[in-house]
């Protein structure tokens, strides 16, 4: 017999600052991040940095990421272990950026990723600042896309994103983006220092009927983590528009799909 | 039957192709293409000419179980002295595990290299690239001096899907897609089925990065080898462990070069020299599409876990082994537009690293031997000079 991990019909509403094309390059509320010293230099290459930078990247795609901006960590150049004590443990970073879908640098990030202790289950907490332009300029292809949903005469929806073979057809393209950046709200959350998160493939999704100016989805995520190498089943409800942002409004884990205990594993 | 002009050859005959609608992507491609092959001006029968590939399979696709079956034994057929099938064991569901044994021949016993591909079932960019790389072996041996000479003192054994009933399972449905198992039943009263096949080997089995629930993917088996597969290798590794030079076990994703161990607590002897050599192919990847691959042992770079193949490898005596973790960083569902790019620099990668070991093994040695007979003479000649001016 073993115990079994599940949360059910968790609700939380995430608010995004919203989105402006002009913002300025920094993280809107952010602090200087004083060159703290580290207590232990990391390699850059290994494990302990690679996992902080990917909670890094979630968090950078919760506050950038939309149905036409997608970023990613290109590389770990220097990392920093501080030991909070009670406080947990906290990583100190230094990764290249890159926007996905137009295979761009956006040049360097400096981020804190603070490890909660295991026991709290509380998510990380990431300060982030990146260099250079961090300016991706979506609005036209936001404001396209958004309008093209809302003088729809019928919903949308699609599934089996990418299909076996990789493919996401081009139509589908905002809606694995759409998706990706719902999920790091999830991935950002459910991360520690045993994780590496990953969206895997959308089962489906679907467009749901709003009365308001909010787009609504539901969608059937699958997420890879590295670690374990299980595949986590989310359901997601989420809103969006250019103006709002993305928001989750409902996340449930199928814990049918996934009937191991994580805590299961030898580490 | 139709008479042609003396210059036949890449003539346009109408070639009789068969269309084949794939299956997931529904892209329509050629497979068996026929065309015309002739003798003495007679039309004799139908062979697709296009260039030298006598045979038009397609590398830029994946390939489900059947297809790499018949391109096995293309190959085969097609390059009668260098490359022979092996069978060489049977999964849990009883299908065969076959690799493509490739080399000049030789009178003496020749050191070798083993590629495995596909020991997790999701990783379908894995098999596409030992297809590619046999490929591209064949291709290269008779106008490149150096793969010849690497076909001259060295065989390759390479086992394209090695996880094969886990394979063909995620070609099943988009419902099956991710499986990484082998699809042996639980034991014990566990309901789930299926072992990780990279956590089966007798190389401190069980102790690190596994689960002991059997509906984990972690799940290492009941005890050591349970998995008839992982039985496979051994019994065909095992008894060539002295021959055999260099060990390489392909998956994805992640983009790493990884070497021995996964256990975090034990270092292999030559850790530096395989730090050095992974580094060296990182740089040798990078150069052809500039991707970065990260390297470092296997339980520094991605998480400690025991009883890897890899590490099983290592542990009886290969002194060269790596696991390759291949494109992108985030999905085991490839875009097929990636798999040439991907090949292409794990190609560069994993030729860096033969290449080494070669020149390790063949080269070395000579320069030893001549490096001693300059001593020799060099000392020879002072003695004659002193002689000469005393």
């Amino acid at each position: 017999a073993h115990t079994v991990l599940y949360i059910t019909g968790l609700q939380f509403v995430l608010k995004l600052t919203p989105h402006t094309p002009a913002a300025s390059p920094s993280v809107p509320g952010q602090e200087d991040i004083q060159a703290a010293m580290p207590v232990e230099e990391l390699d850059p290459s290994h494990y302990p940095a690679t996992r902080a930078a990917k909670v890094a990247e979630h968090f950078i795609n919760t506050r950038y990421g939309s149905p036409f901006a997608w970023f990613g960590s290109s590389g770990v150049k220097k990392a920093g272990l501080e030991d909070m004590g009670v406080l947990g443990t906290k990583y100190h970073i230094e990764f290249t950026l890159k926007e996905m879908t137009r295979n761009q640098d956006m040049g360097l990030c400096s981020a804190e990723v603070l490890f909660h202790r295991a026991d709290e289950r509380k998510p990380p907490q990431v300060q982030c600042t990146c260099s250079g332009a961090f300016q991706v300029n979506t609005s036209a292809e936001e404001e396209d896309l958004y309008q093209r949903l809302r003088n729809a005469t019928s919903l949308l929806s699609g599934s089996d994103i990418p299909n076996s073979v990789g493919h996401i057809d081009p139509e589908m393209a905002p809606f694995w983006h759409l998706g990706g950046v719902a999920s790091s709200f999830i991935m950002l959350r459910e991360s520690n220092e045993s994780t590496l998160l990953n969206m895997a493939h959308i089962d489906n999704f679907t467009q749901m009927e709003t009365k308001d100016a909010q787009l609504m989805f539901q969608y059937d995520i699958l997420l890879h983590d590295m670690v374990s190498q299980e595949i986590l089943k989310w359901k997601l409800l989420l809103s969006w528009s250019p103006d709002g942002g993305v928001k989750v409004l409902e996340a449930e884990w199928d814990p049918k799909c996934q009937a191991i205990p994580t805590s299961s594993i030898l580490y | 039957m139709s008479y042609l002009p003396a210059n036949y050859k890449n003539v346009q005959c109408t070639p009789v192709c068969k269309q084949r609608q794939h299956a997931k992507s529904n892209k329509t491609r050629t497979s068996f293409c026929h065309a015309c092959f002739v003798t003495h001006g007679i039309l004799i029968f139908c062979r697709l000419i296009k260039g030298h590939e006598a045979r038009n399979y397609d590398y830029t696709i994946y390939h489900p179980l059947a297809e790499i079956s018949t391109w096995m034994g293309q190959m085969v057929s097609e390059n009668p002295d260098v490359v022979t099938l092996v069978d060489y064991g049977s999964t849990y569901e009883n299908r065969t595990i076959s690799l493509l044994k490739i080399g000049l021949k030789s009178d003496v016993t020749k050191k070798a290299v083993w590629m495995d591909c596909g020991i997790h079932a999701r990783e379908w960019i894995s098999p596409a690239f030992c297809q590619y790389f046999v490929k591209e072996i064949l291709r290269t041996y008779k106008t490149d001096s150096k793969v010849e000479e690497l076909l001259k003192n060295l065989d390759f054994y390479i086992t394209p899907v090695l996880n094969v009933d886990g394979y063909l399972y995620t070609w099943k449905d988009n419902t099956t897609r991710l499986w990484r198992k082998t699809r042996s039943p639980g034991t014990d009263g566990c309901d789930c089925i299926g072992t990780d096949l990279n956590r089966n080997f007798e190389a401190n089995w069980g102790m690190v990065g596994v689960s002991q629930n059997c509906c984990s993917n972690v799940y290492p088996g009941f005890k050591a080898l349970s998995e008839a597969e992982a039985r496979s290798v051994v019994d065909f590794v095992e008894p060539r462990k002295n021959d055999i030079v260099c060990f390489f076990t392909i998956h994805s994703y992640g983009q790493l070069i990884l070497f021995p161990y996964g256990h975090p607590n034990v270092t292999a002897p030559n850790y530096n020299e395989l730090a050095e050599i992974s580094q060296a192919a990182a740089k040798a990847i990078k150069a052809v599409h500039g991707m970065t691959y990260t390297v470092g042992s296997f339980a520094e770079a991605l998480y400690p876990a025991a009883g890897s193949s890899m590490d099983w490898a290592r542990l009886i005596g290969i002194p060269f082994a790596f696991t390759f973790e291949l494109r992108d960083e985030g999905s085991f569902e490839l875009p097929e537009n990636q798999i040439l790019p991907t090949c292409e620099e794990t190609y560069a990668g994993v030729h860096s690293v033969i290449t080494y070991v070669h020149n390790k093994i063949f080269y070395s040695a000579a320069i030893t031997a001549s490096a001693t007979l300059w001593t020799t003479l060099s000392s020879s000649l002072l003695y004659f000079t002193l002689l000469y001016f005393t």
